[in-house]
């Protein structure tokens, strides 16, 4: 390299070096250039042959490319082209990340409402405030304040994942058990299933779920982050989240419940074994009950969340919204294909196949109704109680660092297994992980409960 | 190409030594041609990258106020580093890391070295059958062997929970489960190493050794270690290179058990920080660390290796 710059050429013999050198700085040249010629006949071909406009999208919804393929169909002005990633966490918002810091993100992109903050900060999003105006009444306001969390809208809200307790219904009426109304009831269920079955416990809480443990606090109505005076409150450690993290901490205590992950094989088998009673889960659970354990078909029933002090409050874990990218060409087509998927009753139709969509679009809730198929789940219809549930959502706000909060957790909480720490411990060391971490990357923070 | 030979033939050579230049010249042509593959992929897959490392974990991404006006990069010198080394999460993916090298690395050659003895020597039947069963287990894709043994381990699905004494996903046996599927994985692939550079050892080395009364044990000791030396150390610093970049198993293991934190090796803590923290500079300063650490190692043994064989 130093050879190349070194200026004028002493001998024919460094003019020699020095061609070649050109040589390959031209092969490496014309290398990048073809690179680069692709890389803009990917941006120039937006027009099929048939004329439409191409939109590139990013998503791990289940079930999107059915979705997709049925908006493909409906009319001839727009393609969306989808890219299938890996879900959230597991590789889909670094992916996103990625790309957006390289601009080349595609024209949609995939962001859960927890995660809508943290890529906000990455500056790659279009905002979209005014182009989805008037639909605002039609959302469930949940949903609607999660895409608004500085009052400019950023993405168009899919579904709502209100939590909800799924439990063994047959078992629960063959042993006379009621089904627990609140949190003091739910422990005294929690004895009398150990009692009936030493091997079987009522429910796990799962240590390796940081947005489990931020749904039960939802609950407790104490959110985590609130946006004050054009800075973050944050407060992780308020009244309700300790007095949440204490319950729960008393029930590891006092071997009432699990302490093992969801969604592992292991915990399959314990649920569909009867060694687990219950779930506490999302709207979005009942798809991965049907798919888990599909042969359960007739053992569960669902209801709302155990309350605290009779108080009608849920949390929501998960969700989906999807944004435009800030570099896209084609956001008006990009928005098209939105608005159709968000709005559409087409949407919740095909959703009934696979799972038991909760769409954010109000007026699509009887659609989904409807196309439910049913048979799985005894007693109460399951759409009364998701409605019921989504009523209940309180108040909360997402921080700009809700992803990397939710592993800073799951870190936290993986030594309470062995009782080398605790729940409320867990949780004060997490509030000042989080108030460090977003002082250091230069955020406006105040720090909850000193005021 | 043919441009620059007439200025090389006029000039350069017959300043140097007035002899015959185009010959010359032209096999310098042909070197830098073979040479650029190479060249362009050192610089593409390592240099580059590298480069790009080092600059990124100079800078840190600052946001303001509420963040939603995006991030500005700003030059933070050696403010990472320091970050890195000061995290207790860190320093605790480091002492994990170094506890499973103690364990592992002599574990895995010494069982690797052993084997390989015993397959080489004089009373071994059936020797390409033990090869092959020895080596399989590395031609198992790391995730897959993840996998397998995270069923394994599973309690209610696999049997090594009910046999084990200890939980094999929980806090105290997670360690030793990430240790017995590195050593179940590399054991072979080092064996076959080793037991490739005891074919080498002179035959009439062995024999004098057994005409002056040394029994297989002796040989093994005396005369195939000393000449396997420096294979030895190969191995050596391939296993620990390999233990500091630990990563993949606990990663596949992390979908098992929460004793496994995102910041459990080094290695866990680069990805944590630069895909889920989405902090690229920390990300950066820390596998530069990691880097440098492997790099010093690797060096202090070669030296150690080359001190010993002279």
């Amino acid at each position: 390299m130093d050879e190349a710059r070194g200026g004028e050429p002493r001998s024919g013999e460094r003019r020699a070096t020095v061609s070649r050198r050109t040589l390959l700085r031209t092969a490496g040249a014309t290398g990048a250039g073809a690179v680069l010629a692709g890389s803009l006949s990917g941006c120039a071909s937006r027009e099929t042959s048939a004329g439409a406009t191409r939109v590139t999208m990013w998503s791990w919804l289940t079930g999107m490319d059915r979705y997709v393929e049925a908006f493909n169909a409906s009319q001839r002005e727009v393609v969306v082209d989808l890219n299938v990633l890996a879900g959230g966490l597991s590789g889909g918002y670094a992916q996103q990340t990625n790309a957006i810091r390289a601009h080349n993100a595609p024209d949609i992109m995939h962001v859960e409402y927890q995660g809508l903050p943290q890529v906000l900060t990455t500056g790659g999003l279009r905002e979209i405030t005014e182009d989805v105006s008037d639909l605002a009444a039609d959302y469930s306001a949940a949903a609607w304040r999660s895409v608004r969390p500085d009052g400019r809208t950023w993405a168009v809200p899919f579904d709502v994942a209100p939590m909800v307790l799924y439990y063994r219904k047959d078992l629960f009426d063959a042993h006379g058990l009621a089904v627990p109304s609140d949190w003091e009831r739910f422990r005294t269920t929690a004895e009398e299933v150990r009692r009936i079955d030493p091997a079987a416990r009522l429910t796990t809480f799962p240590l390796n779920d940081g947005s489990f443990f931020a749904g039960m606090a939802w609950q407790a109505r104490d959110p985590w982050w609130r946006i004050r005076d054009n800075s973050w409150e944050v407060d992780i450690g308020g009244a309700g989240t300790l007095r949440t993290a204490r319950y729960w901490q008393e029930l590891i205590d006092a071997d009432l419940v699990r302490s093992q992950g969801t969604g592992t094989q292991d915990w399959i088998a314990a649920m569909h074994e009867g060694r687990l009673w219950s779930l506490l889960g999302a709207a979005w659970s009942a798809g991965t009950l049907h798919k888990s354990i599909p042969r359960d078909s007739g053992r569960w029933a669902v209801t709302t969340l155990p309350t605290w002090d009779g108080v009608p409050s849920t949390g929501m874990q998960g969700g989906s919204a999807f944004a435009v990218s800030a570099d896209s060409d084609v956001p008006e087509a990009a928005l098209t294909f939105l608005r159709w998927l968000g709005t559409d009753p087409e949407v919740p139709r095909i959703a009934a196949s696979f799972t038991t969509l909760l769409p954010a679009y109000v007026p699509n809730r009887a659609v989904a109704r409807e196309s439910y198929r049913g048979g799985y789940f005894l007693g109460e219809p399951i759409y009364d109680v998701l409605d019921e549930a989504t009523r209940r959502v309180s108040d909360w706000t997402w921080g700009p660092t809700a992803l990397g909060l939710f592993s800073t957790l799951e870190n936290r909480f993986s030594p309470v297994a062995t009782g080398g720490s605790t729940l409320p411990e867990a949780i004060e060391r997490v509030q000042r992980d989080a108030v460090r971490s977003m002082r250091g990357s230069g955020l406006s923070v105040i720090e909850g409960g000193s005021t | 190409m043919s441009r620059s030979l007439p200025g090389a033939r006029s000039g350069g050579r017959a300043v140097l030594d007035g002899g015959p230049s185009g010959r010359t010249s032209r096999l310098g042509g042909a070197a830098v041609l073979l040479c650029a593959p190479f060249a362009l992929l050192l610089l593409g897959t390592v240099l580059a990258p590298v480069t790009y490392a080092l600059y990124l974990s100079l800078f840190t991404e600052r946001l303001s106020g509420l963040g939603f006006s995006g991030p500005s990069s700003v030059f933070v010198a050696f403010g990472n580093y320091a970050d890195v080394v000061t995290d207790p999460d860190f320093l605790h993916g480091v002492g994990n890391v170094a506890l499973y090298a103690v364990i592992q690395v002599p574990l895995m050659l010494g069982g690797a070295l052993v084997v390989a003895l015993l397959i080489d020597s004089a009373v071994a039947r059936l020797k390409q059958v033990w090869l092959l069963a020895v080596f399989l287990p590395y031609a198992v894709p790391g995730v897959i062997a993840g996998l397998i043994w995270g069923y394994l381990y599973s309690p209610g699905i696999g049997p090594i929970s009910s046999i084990a004494p200890i939980d094999p996903l929980g806090a105290n046996g997670i360690l030793p489960s990430v240790v017995n599927i590195a050593t179940w994985q590399w054991m072979g692939y080092n064996m076959i190493i080793f037991y490739t550079a005891l074919q080498t050892v002179p035959r009439e080395l062995l024999e004098a050794a057994r005409v002056d009364g040394a029994g297989p044990i002796r040989t093994a000791l005396s005369v195939k270690l000393p000449s396997i030396r420096p294979t030895l150390f190969v191995g050596l610093v391939f296993t620990i290179i390999g233990a500091l970049q630990l990563f993949t198993e606990p990663l596949v293991l992390r979908s098992f058990t929460g004793a496994v934190t995102s910041t459990w090796t080094p290695s866990l803590y680069v990805y944590d920080s630069a895909f889920v923290a989405g902090d690229y500079g920390r990300a950066a300063a820390a596998s530069v660390l990691l880097g440098l650490v492997s790099a010093v190692l690797s060096a202090v043994v070669m030296r150690i290796s080359a001190r010993r064989s002279r």
